[in-house]
């Protein structure tokens, strides 16, 4: 190299341990109510089908969760991430009720679940 | 962009409620797949099926609709899916021509060979249901994937029931062994709109089923469009070329609507 480079190169890497998803619960019957801790209970008990007891014994944590919407915050390690977001997929009844959780946003930053640009409107 | 990847559900399983087949299109629209196709199954070894002449789509919705952030309305499409148990069920009539897409869900070892080999079909469906009952070979499903023909694994099973979901798992595990993630997509199945899963959702639903993140990302977009190019290959000679015009502005446009130069590519050299 004749010239010293002029810049610096940075890469910033991995830089949260965590991932937020922001999902919502669809339910068959509407009135049916729902707390955070049985919305919490629901996605352990699709962990378990899933992985059985480890899986279920894996940590996550319920950042948020809005009754009236039925909209939740999720924060999990990276390396849970796939694990838990396959058992959401894979939810498919809850006490025998026909349910579907619907994972509308997923991203190492919180922030960036503020805003949606899929709902933008585009012309 | 010409190549960007649209999200495509191939398999939305058709029920003569019609109230019912548009909530379910409406909620893939909604969910982002640009394309889906209407599965109509005809199991041949039931008395009295037959294959019929599918419906047409313009008679579903007046107007279609708009998928999530694209502002262009969804596509809907015509797939037939024929079990076969015995080699005889399967054969290329005007009917089968009808259809956009044709599938074919071998019972048999034999026919699975067979269907691989030589039938004129472009998915073959892989078994969700029950325990795989042979063993899927390396020749077979390496002429599938060299003829472009590709294999489907449906989710919805996995869905409904944990007993299904460990047969859907395992089965699709063990195709992955011998084809190695080449030629799979990944559709629903879906008789309810609730059984309908995001675009993204199925992507990471495809680790699962021992697919890397390309492949999977693959099943749900780039490789369901190689079947219904494929599937257009069947209504012609000998292949198909579509054609987009580059612009020089900004402006960038669908590519199927436009008929104008610079070619493309020729898909594939089937038949």
């Amino acid at each position: 190299m004749s010239q010293p480079a002029l810049y610096e190169r940075l890469v910033f890497k991995n830089a949260s341990v965590y991932h937020y998803l922001k999902i919502y619960l669809i339910l068959d019957n509407d009135d049916r109510k729902i707390n955070a801790v049985y919305f919490k209970q629901m996605i352990i008990s699709a962990l378990r089908d899933l992985y059985g007891e480890i899986g279920a014994a894996f940590p996550f944590d319920v950042l948020k969760f809005e009754e009236d919407t039925l909209t939740a915050v999720l924060r999990v390690y990276n390396s849970g991430l796939v694990k838990l977001w396959t058992a959401l997929t894979l939810l498919g009844s809850y006490q025998s009720e026909p349910c579907a959780v619907h994972v509308t946003q997923v991203s190492p930053f919180l922030l960036a679940l503020s805003g949606n640009s899929r709902e933008l409107e585009l012309d | 962009m010409v190549n960007m990847a649209v999200f495509i559900d191939l398999n939305i399983s058709y029920t003569a409620d019609t109230k019912k087949l548009q909530n379910i299109i409406e909620t893939a629209a909604h969910l982002g797949y640009s394309t889906v196709a209407i599965n109509h199954v005809v199991d041949l070894q039931q008395k009295k099926q037959e294959i019929g002449k599918p419906k047409c789509v313009s008679e579903l919705f007046d107007r279609l609709p708009i998928v999530q952030g694209k502002s262009r309305p969804i596509k809907v499409l015509n797939r037939l899916t024929v079990v076969v148990s015995e080699a005889s069920h399967f054969r290329t009539t005007n009917e089968v021509k009808s259809y956009d897409i044709v599938a074919v869900f071998p019972k048999t070892e034999k026919l699975f060979h067979a269907a691989c080999m030589s039938f004129d079909v472009d998915i073959i469906c892989i078994a969700v249901t029950e325990k795989q009952p042979f063993y899927f070979k390396r020749p077979p499903v390496n002429g599938a994937i060299d003829r472009g023909v590709f294999f489907e694994i449906s989710y919805v099973a996995a869905i409904k029931d944990s007993t299904l979901r460990r047969y859907t798992i395992s089965n699709a595990l063990s195709l992955m062994e011998t084809c190695k993630g080449k030629n799979v997509i990944v559709s629903s199945g879906a008789e309810k709109p609730l059984e309908l899963r995001g675009p993204y959702d199925i992507t990471n639903l495809g680790l699962l089923f021992g697919l890397s993140e390309g492949d999977a990302k693959a099943a749900v977009s780039t490789n369901c469009r190689a079947v219904l190019l494929h599937g257009e290959t069947r209504k012609t000679a000998l292949g198909i070329i579509h054609t987009v015009k580059t612009q020089p502005t900004a402006e960038r446009q669908e590519e199927e609507e436009e008929a104008v130069p610079a070619v493309k590519r020729a898909k594939r050299e089937t038949l």
